[in-house]
Parts: structure tokens; C-alpha cells; sequence
């Protein structure tokens, strides 16, 4: 059971926009409705977002469009209209505003809210959530999805439960039952690398997980064996944070073999890239400082970065810099296992401060 | 390899090419320095980041010719360590380098000495001698305007090229421009023109503070070589096009401030000290015989400063960053600087005269 000893009980809700970006394009052009629809894409590009109709194919976000094409060859590709995107996520935002202060956005689509405090006296949390679903709807044309329970982690799986437009309530009591039934590799904090570890070592199911002692848990994965230990017993006391900014936005990935060849990471690092950017742009993240991450075969990690006097805008500036960083470190003293690449160092625009005019070279 | 070096010699020779090392490498071999003696009693050192590469060479007593290489910061942080006035041994075999100076013993790992990378320099058609003096000059005036901006590599150096029959240097990072204008030295006719990287220049002006006399310059379209005596660095160049700069100097700036660039610079200086850390905009307002000079924080208050001058047009307020402008200024050698305004919003040329060899453009703040 979860400790709640410590704390009154929360109610937290998660909400999470159903297809976001493809959704606002079949609303905003009826040809598209019905249709599957990727939004991104282009040469080279990834699908930033796939309408439901086209992830009956297979099609997924973060998808390079080439695959995505061979699944789904009646696939509509749209160019991605980030503006409209933060537009309405601001609409939404202001009907979380609604309910309640402590609003944690984690992209553009979605939040965490925490609703104890029940500001209208709607009685429950379910009640907030419908209200918030409801009021999407009508103000903003499209559908999202709710979970509703004690804690971050829980909600956040409930919201994906009854998905699209669909609400699923997780109270304290089935929270335990709730994460023992379902597997690992949907739990927060649990990637595919480590999903693949856990399935090895017979780790199924949130039951399969709580039957393991933290001490050995620790031993096998390290300081995140503590976090695996509590998740699997329901239990997480992260509380939901208003005034969080985040410090950076990137992306990794550890290969199927080891690399050394610049060509081949080079690759990589292009692919590795347009996922990163396609966060960056979600998140609406805004850094001037580009990180390269190299993880070598024996586990050891340089990372090596630049910082731009103002934010990188560019996703083709991002990617050069990328490429540039990793130039400078060939040729390679040992094969790389895993790449990281993203954007740090947030900038926070000022809006009236003095202003230093350019010359025009 | 066993050579004896004086302590002061050795660690001087180090100074120069442990900053070309860069604290960070993956490459091992690109951390140490190549000592290399050879008997007719000379000790080689040299070091290099596959951009940059400095070669210098000093006196040594050399028993055994031979060569090696050794971690350079470590090397140089021992012999700096090392007492005063005293001999350094060193001497090379297996694998290791034995140092030792007095009661002092280091055994240091090498790595082979063919193993040590050399810039292949090419065929460097282009070569002139610059005065020292002259050379040091055109890297004072000019380093501070170098752009940091990596999105735009072409501006990260010193622009050099020929114009109108003289040799020109110039930089700026798109808020402000240098440029130095100096006789073209024999041989300098055809020269390509090149972008001098800001890590070359600054290992370039450190090596100058000790040259008398001439430095040997030698470049191609894609490297440049400086001979300074008994080193010489030799620099990739940056593989970009300069922009027109010649587009952005204002020609037709009729309000002209004289102003003693001394006491200017110390009242920019007093008055931007309550200016908040990330903006330092400093409001100059200029009347016939004074500017006055203001910032106003919303944390910290006002500050208000007078500084005579001597102004014959309308009255008019502009801001600039006090960095900036005070950068500018700590170049001017005379009693008297020539600002010469438009308006608020557009580039103000600044320099001695119309005859001195700097020039200066500034774009103004919004403030």
C-alpha cells in the first residue's frame, strides 16, 4: 500500500491531448479527416505525430518517415504548423488554469495537474477531469484523455488506459493491483534498453518487478533500483510542480552493435537529431547550448558541447552543429555504444529590456 | 634521449606550447608535447591541437640525441613546480621520461614519437615580413570585435587582406567592427584573403610580446605560417568568406562628439557599475560642451555622470553596451576620439583621426 502516512491524500490528474498534432490538422482541413495522417515527415524527417487512422498501420511518432511510408503507402504527409500547435496548448492550459494552480506541463499536449484542492467544489476528481474534457472539447474542437489517481506515475498510466477521449480513474486502493497487471516497458524511467535487461531477467509485470528486493534491484540497475522498487508498490511522492522549467531536452540512443566508423555515426547522429528536434519543438524548449553525448563500448562518457549567444532556432543548425562536434572527435580512440544529442542552457527572453541593434553584414 | 635544460628556459618554451594543448582530448597523443634533441645542442618542443601547431626551439646540452613525447600540461605544471635556478634533466628510454631537477624525481608515461601528428603546411606561395610592432598593433585593435558566435564561423577570426595597395585587418561579431589599416609589406601582392582563427591569434600575440624585429609571414588560401624567431606557429585558416564589411563603416555621419577618450572610458566604466549584469546599457546624452552619461537599473537605482566635449550639432541620446564601447576606447592611444553620429538606431564610427590606422563601428542599444 501506498505510504501516505506522511501526506493527505492528492488527487492528481494527467491529461494528455488524443493524436495532438495530427488531430489539429484534421480539424483545421476536412480532407483529412478519416484519412491517416502523419504531420512531419519530409526527406530524411520523422513522424512528429500520427493520426488514430494511420496507427492502425503501425505508424508511430518518432518514426522515420521513409518506414512509415512502406507501412502505410496511403499515408498523408502535413507539414507540422507549430504555431497554431502552441496556440492551443495555450487554450487548454488556461482551462487547467481553471481548476487549479499547480499545472506541470511536460510538452505542448500535455500536463500534470494536481486537483486536491477541488477549487469548485465539483466534488471529485473524476468530476475535474470531465469538466476539463468537456471544456476541450468545446473550446478547442479536439479530444484528450484523463487519468485520474493519487500520484504522477499511476495517473499518468491511466491516462493512456482508456485512450482516445476516455477517462480512467486509479484510487489509492487498486493502485498497487493497477501496476502489478501491466508490463514494465510502460513504466516511467523504464526504456527499451532497460525494458529488454528486465525481460531477460524473467521481469514481466509491475508483479513480476515487486517480487524483487530493492537491495537487489540496486545491485542490478544501479541508484534506478530504488525508483523500480517503489513504482512497482505504487508508490510516488513526486509532487506535481508549477514553476518547473526545464534545463534541457535531448535525445539518446544505444545501438544494436557498437560504431566506430564516422560515416555510420554520423548517421546516427542525423537520425538521433531530427527525433531530438522534434522533442525540442514539442516542448517548445528554447536553449542555446548544443550537447553531444558519446557513450564508448567500455562505458565511459565525454560529452562535448557549444553555446550559441542566443537560442538555436534551426533545426538545420542544430543538426550542423551536431555533425561538427562529433568531426572534431575522429577519429575515435574506441567504438561508441550510444549517442545523446540535445539543446540545453534555456534562454528566457527579455521583453523590454534595452536591445542591441545589429549591423547588417 | 638525454638532454639538460636551465628550469627558466624550459618552462618559458612550455608556457608557449601547453595553450595550444587543449585540456581535453580523445586522441591521447594530442595532450603530449614532442621533445625532440637533437646534438647539435638544441631542444625541440612542440605541440598541437590539428588546427594549430607551434615549433620552438631552445638551447640544451644534449648527450644523447633522440625523441619522445609527454603529457604537456603535466609536464609544464612540474617544471613550474620546479625550484628556481635549477637544471632539469631529462632523459627518455622504455616508455618513460625520466625528470629530474635537484632532489627532485618524476617518471612520466610516454607515447611514441611517430605517432605525433604534424600540420602538413603545403606550399605556402604568399610571403611577407611585418614589423612585430605592427603586428601586435593589428591584433590589439582588432581581437576584441572577433565574434564567438558559431553559427556564423566565418566572423571567429581576424580578417586579413590587401585593398586599395595596403593590408588590412578587420573583425567584428555583427554588434561592432574593427578594422587596421597598415602599408602593405613587399610580397603581399595576390595574397588570398584569409580568416585567422581566434585561438591562432591569440597564441600569435603571446609570442610577439617576445619578438623584436620581424616576424616571417607565409600562408596559402588554406594555411598561414608565422616565423617568430626561434618558434613557429602554423594555423589552419578558417575555410569561409568574409562579408562585405566595407557596406557597414558609415560614410555619411555628420555629428561629430570629441571627447578625451580617457575620461570617457572612466565614466562609461563608473556609471554602468549598478547596470545589471546582462544588459550594460549605458544612455549617452550629448550637448554642446559635455555628454552626460546614465544608467538607470530597476534593482539597483541611477547613476549620472558629466564628461566635457566638444559637439557642434543637435542635441541627440544614444545608448551603447558599456563593454563595448569601453573596449573600443581602451585602443585609442591619443588625448582625443572621434565619434562620429547619425542617429540613435544607426552605426557610429569612432577612430583618432581620419588619418589613424584604426576604425571603429559601433551599433547603438534601444535603451
Amino acid at each position: 500500500m501506498p505510504d501516505e502516512s506522511a501526506h493527505p491524500q492528492r488527487k492528481i490528474i494527467h491529461i494528455d491531448m488524443d493524436a495532438f498534432f495530427a488531430s489539429v490538422e484534421q480539424r483545421d482541413d476536412p480532407s483529412l479527416r478519416g484519412r491517416p495522417v502523419a504531420v512531419g515527415g519530409g526527406h530524411r524527417g520523422v513522424v512528429a505525430a500520427a493520426s488514430y487512422e494511420a496507427r492502425k498501420f503501425g505508424v508511430r511518432s518518432a518514426m522515420p518517415s521513409v518506414t512509415a511510408r512502406r507501412r502505410c503507402p496511403d499515408l498523408v504527409f502535413v507539414k507540422p504548423r507549430f504555431e497554431v500547435y502552441r496556440a492551443v496548448s495555450q487554450q487548454i492550459r488556461a482551462i487547467f488554469a481553471h481548476h487549479t494552480d499547480l499545472i506541470e506541463p511536460l510538452s505542448l499536449d500535455e500536463a500534470y495537474l494536481d486537483v486536491s484542492e477541488d477549487r469548485h467544489g465539483l466534488g471529485s476528481a473524476r468530476a475535474i477531469a470531465e469538466d476539463i474534457r468537456a471544456r476541450i472539447r468545446a473550446e478547442t474542437g479536439l479530444t484528450a484523455s484523463a487519468g485520474v489517481s493519487y500520484c504522477k506515475f499511476i495517473a499518468k498510466l491511466a491516462s493512456d488506459q482508456n485512450k482516445p477521449d476516455g477517462t480512467c480513474v486509479i484510487p489509492p486502493s487498486k493502485g498497487p493491483a493497477f501496476v502489478a497487471a501491466l508490463p514494465v516497458s510502460r513504466f516511467h524511467g523504464v526504456g527499451p534498453k532497460t525494458a529488454q535487461k528486465m525481460e531477460r531477467l524473467g521481469i514481466h509485470t509491475g508483479a513480476d518487478l515487486a517480487a524483487w528486493p530493492l537491495a537487489e534491484l540496486e545491485a542490478r540497475f544501479g541508484s534506478s533500483g530504488r525508483w523500480y522498487h517503489r513504482i512497482a508498490r505504487g508508490i510516488d511522492d513526486r509532487p506535481v510542480r508549477a514553476s518547473r522549467q526545464r534545463k534541457s531536452v535531448s535525445t539518446e540512443d544505444t545501438f544494436g552493435e557498437d560504431l566506430i566508423a564516422h560515416e555510420r555515426l554520423a548517421e546516427e547522429l542525423q537520425r538521433i537529431g531530427e527525433r531530438s528536434w522534434e522533442r525540442i519543438e514539442k516542448a517548445d524548449f528554447r536553449g542555446r547550448t548544443v550537447t553531444l553525448k558519446v557513450k564508448f563500448a567500455d562505458f565511459t562518457i565525454i560529452t562535448r558541447s557549444r553555446s550559441m549567444a542566443g537560442a538555436v532556432g534551426k533545426k538545420a543548425d542544430f543538426l550542423r552543429i551536431g555533425q561538427d562536434l562529433l568531426a572534431q572527435l575522429m577519429p575515435l580512440p574506441k567504438p561508441v555504444r550510444l549517442l545523446g544529442f540535445g539543446l540545453h542552457s534555456p534562454v528566457v527572453e527579455e521583453e523590454d529590456g534595452p536591445l542591441q541593434l545589429g549591423l547588417e553584414i | 634521449m638525454k638532454a639538460t635544460i636551465e628550469r627558466a628556459v624550459l618552462l618559458k618554451s612550455l608556457g608557449h606550447v601547453q595553450s595550444v594543448v587543449e585540456r581535453r582530448n580523445t586522441i591521447p597523443i594530442l595532450s603530449n608535447v614532442l621533445l625532440e634533441a637533437s646534438e647539435e645542442g638544441s631542444l625541440r618542443l612542440m605541440a598541437t591541437d590539428l588546427d594549430l601547431q607551434v615549433d620552438e626551439s631552445v638551447s640544451a646540452e644534449v648527450s644523447q640525441a633522440g625523441a619522445t613525447t609527454v603529457p604537456a600540461h603535466t609536464f609544464f605544471d612540474i617544471v613550474r613546480k620546479l625550484p628556481e635556478g635549477s637544471q632539469v634533466e631529462l632523459s627518455a628510454a622504455d616508455g618513460k621520461m625520466q625528470v629530474n631537477a635537484g632532489r627532485a624525481r618524476f617518471n612520466l608515461q610516454t607515447l611514441p614519437r611517430d605517432d605525433f601528428p604534424v600540420i602538413a603546411e603545403g606550399d605556402l606561395p604568399t610571403r611577407f615580413e611585418l614589423p612585430a610592432a605592427t603586428l601586435r598593433q593589428i591584433i590589439d585593435k582588432t581581437r576584441f570585435a572577433i565574434s564567438n558566435e558559431e553559427t556564423r564561423y566565418y566572423l571567429m577570426g581576424i580578417f586579413l587582406h590587401v585593398a586599395d595597395d595596403k593590408l588590412k585587418a578587420a573583425a567584428t561579431d555583427g554588434h561592432r567592427l574593427a578594422r587596421v589599416t597598415v602599408e602593405k609589406p613587399e610580397g603581399a601582392d595576390g595574397m588570398p584573403d584569409i580568416i585567422i582563427p581566434k585561438k591562432c591569434v591569440g597564441e600569435l600575440r603571446k609570442l610577439l610580446d617576445e619578438v623584436e624585429g620581424t616576424v616571417e609571414v607565409s600562408l596559402s588560401g588554406s594555411k598561414v605560417r608565422f616565423g617568430l624567431g626561434a618558434a613557429v606557429l602554423t594555423s589552419k585558416l578558417i575555410d569561409g568568406t568574409f562579408p562585405d564589411y566595407n557596406r557597414v563603416i558609415p560614410t555619411a555621419n555628420d555629428k561629430l562628439l570629441r571627447i578625451d577618450p580617457k575620461s570617457f572610458m572612466a565614466g562609461v566604466d563608473r556609471v554602468a557599475t549598478i547596470a545589471s549584469e546582462k544588459t550594460r546599457a549605458v544612455k549617452m546624452a550629448v550637448d554642446s560642451d559635455k555628454v552626460t552619461l546614465s544608467v538607470t537599473s530597476p534593482e539597483n537605482g541611477v547613476a549620472v555622470e558629466e564628461v566635457p566635449a566638444s559637439y557642434g550639432s543637435d542635441g541627440l541620446e544614444i545608448g551603447f553596451n558599456a563593454r563595448y564601447l569601453m573596449d573600443i576606447l581602451h585602443e585609442i592611444e591619443g588625448d582625443t576620439v572621434e565619434v562620429h553620429l547619425a542617429d540613435a538606431a544607426a552605426p557610429t564610427l569612432l577612430r583618432e583621426s581620419d588619418d589613424s590606422p584604426a576604425l571603429y563601428v559601433l551599433m547603438p542599444m534601444r535603451v
